[in-house]
């Protein structure tokens, strides 16, 4: 009997130890893929060549349904040499890469993808400058 | 099983043992050593100077003389310094202490005669004023001091790389006076100046200060003379040459040298070199103290990082360093 215990308990931990083994699913950035569907952008701020914000506090609009983002950048904003940021649910992603260098004058279309990377929602972010 | 467990404890207390009579070395006592600081921690850009402090003690006998011979000779102002520091305990204060004389500099060498009243041990300051013949170069020095027992010692350091960019400090800009900036001659000018000297294909910039523009917040600026929005109201001659300038501004670039105090970061050559302006503007607006911009001329000659220093609204004004680099 008590052998037999012995027995069950090495081969739990055996199915255990296996188990543990099993590689989780990471995408071509070796980002994980979960199984979350959520997807939706959440915050955007655009920096200037001296990596503050060039958007006028509070006009930032953001409407997950119709996917775009609108906002309005300071006067004087030099619109060709921004860098976008933004915040997306949790274990989504963003194509292409935010944070580096673009030209923003004209609107700029970013697609949020899930984190079970089946669900894709193309935002159109437009950046008007005061004038 | 014990028995066991004691071998194992005196196997281990044997291998501990062992670790233990690892060789040290005992310094010998010398009779005349030394050892050098480098003071100086930014770049060495030609005009200023580097700081060495050269410490040297004797054994046997007294200090008597020192020297130190740079591979490039020294500006003006290059040499020993007279005067060793010591901390006031009762304020804190460092306090000098004359405990050298005869500070000569003859060429590459210089030297200095230890006075009398400290001469086992002294640590001197020596200065290198970096010379133009040094743009580029790499330079060393080797110190050396010598005891009344005939002993000599010497300290050769590591190879320093002279910077090939140029520094200038505290230009004063002034709104619709010396307003027009040329990189290549380093100073600025009026516009009358630019108008009669023929020089609007040299400046690179202009200097303006307006509060608001259009309602908003604008205040001080450095503005290529292409610039079609910001300086309109300046009615430049049609003949003039407008150059492109681009300007890229920032506000977390905080030279030790260029602001002449407070932090040790320092722009150097490398990063004049690495700087890229791709689709810089050709204007940098809202600026204060303590921030500033690159800059690169319009047919890329030269690239630059301009400090401001100092703003004044009331004055209309803008003090600034530069340091500049002839890429092309």
């Amino acid at each position: 009997m008590k052998k037999g215990i012995i027995y069950i308990v090495f081969a739990i931990a055996g199915l255990l130890v296996f188990g543990g083994c099993t590689k989780e699913p990471v995408d071509d950035a070796g980002l994980l893929i979960t199984g979350r569907s959520q997807c939706y952008m959440s915050f955007f701020d655009l920096l200037g060549s001296d990596n503050r914000t060039v958007l006028v506090s509070g006009t930032t609009q953001i409407d997950t349904l119709a996917q775009t983002i609108t906002a309005v950048a300071k006067f004087g904003t030099n619109m060709t040499r921004v860098k976008p940021y933004s915040s997306v649910v949790t274990d989504a992603t963003v194509e292409p890469k935010m944070g580096v260098w673009v030209d923003f004058s004209q609107p700029m279309l970013y697609t949020v993808v899930s984190g079970n990377r089946k669900i894709r929602k193309q935002y159109t972010i437009t950046v008007t400058v005061q004038k | 099983m014990n028995k066991n467990l004691t071998y194992l404890a005196v196997a281990v207390m044997s291998c501990l043992g062992l670790a233990a009579c690892e060789k040290t070395t005992v310094d010998v006592l010398q009779p005349l050593k030394n050892d050098l600081l480098k003071k100086t921690t930014g770049p060495a850009v030609i005009g200023t100077r580097v700081e060495f402090a050269y410490a040297i003690g004797a054994n046997d006998g007294t200090v008597q003389n020192v020297k130190a011979e740079a591979s490039i000779a020294g500006a003006t102002g290059t040499g020993f310094s007279g005067f060793s520091w010591y901390t006031d305990r009762a304020t804190g204060v460092d306090k000098p202490l004359q405990t050298a004389t005869d500070t000569v500099t003859n060429g590459v060498l210089s030297t200095a005669k230890i006075l009398d009243v400290s001469n086992k041990a002294v640590t001197l300051r020596y200065f290198y004023s970096v010379p133009e013949a040094a743009r580029g170069q790499v330079v060393s020095i080797k110190f050396s001091g010598t005891s009344s027992a005939g002993k000599e010692v010497t300290f050769t350091t590591p190879g320093y790389q002279v910077s090939k960019m140029d520094m200038v400090r505290s230009i004063v800009l002034e709104d619709a006076k010396k307003s027009y900036f040329s990189i290549a001659d380093m100073k600025a000018y009026t516009k009358e100046e630019v108008e009669q000297r023929n020089l609007s294909g040299k400046i690179d910039f202009v200097y303006i200060y307006r509060p608001t523009i259009s309602t908003y917040a604008f205040g001080h600026a450095m503005v290529s003379l292409a610039n079609k929005s910001y300086i309109t109201d300046l009615n430049l001659p049609a003949a003039w040459t407008k150059a492109a300038t681009k300007l890229d501004k920032r506000v977390d670039i905080r030279d030790a040298q260029l602001r002449g105090s407070g932090f040790d970061s320092y722009i150097d050559d490398i990063d004049l070199e690495k700087t890229t302006f791709t689709n810089a503007a050709d204007f940098a607006y809202g600026l204060a103290a303590d921030q500033g911009a690159f800059v690169t001329s319009a047919d890329g000659t030269y690239t630059a990082y301009i400090f401001v220093n100092a703003v004044n609204n009331t004055a209309k004004t803008m003090t600034v360093s530069m340091k500049r680099l002839k890429v092309k």
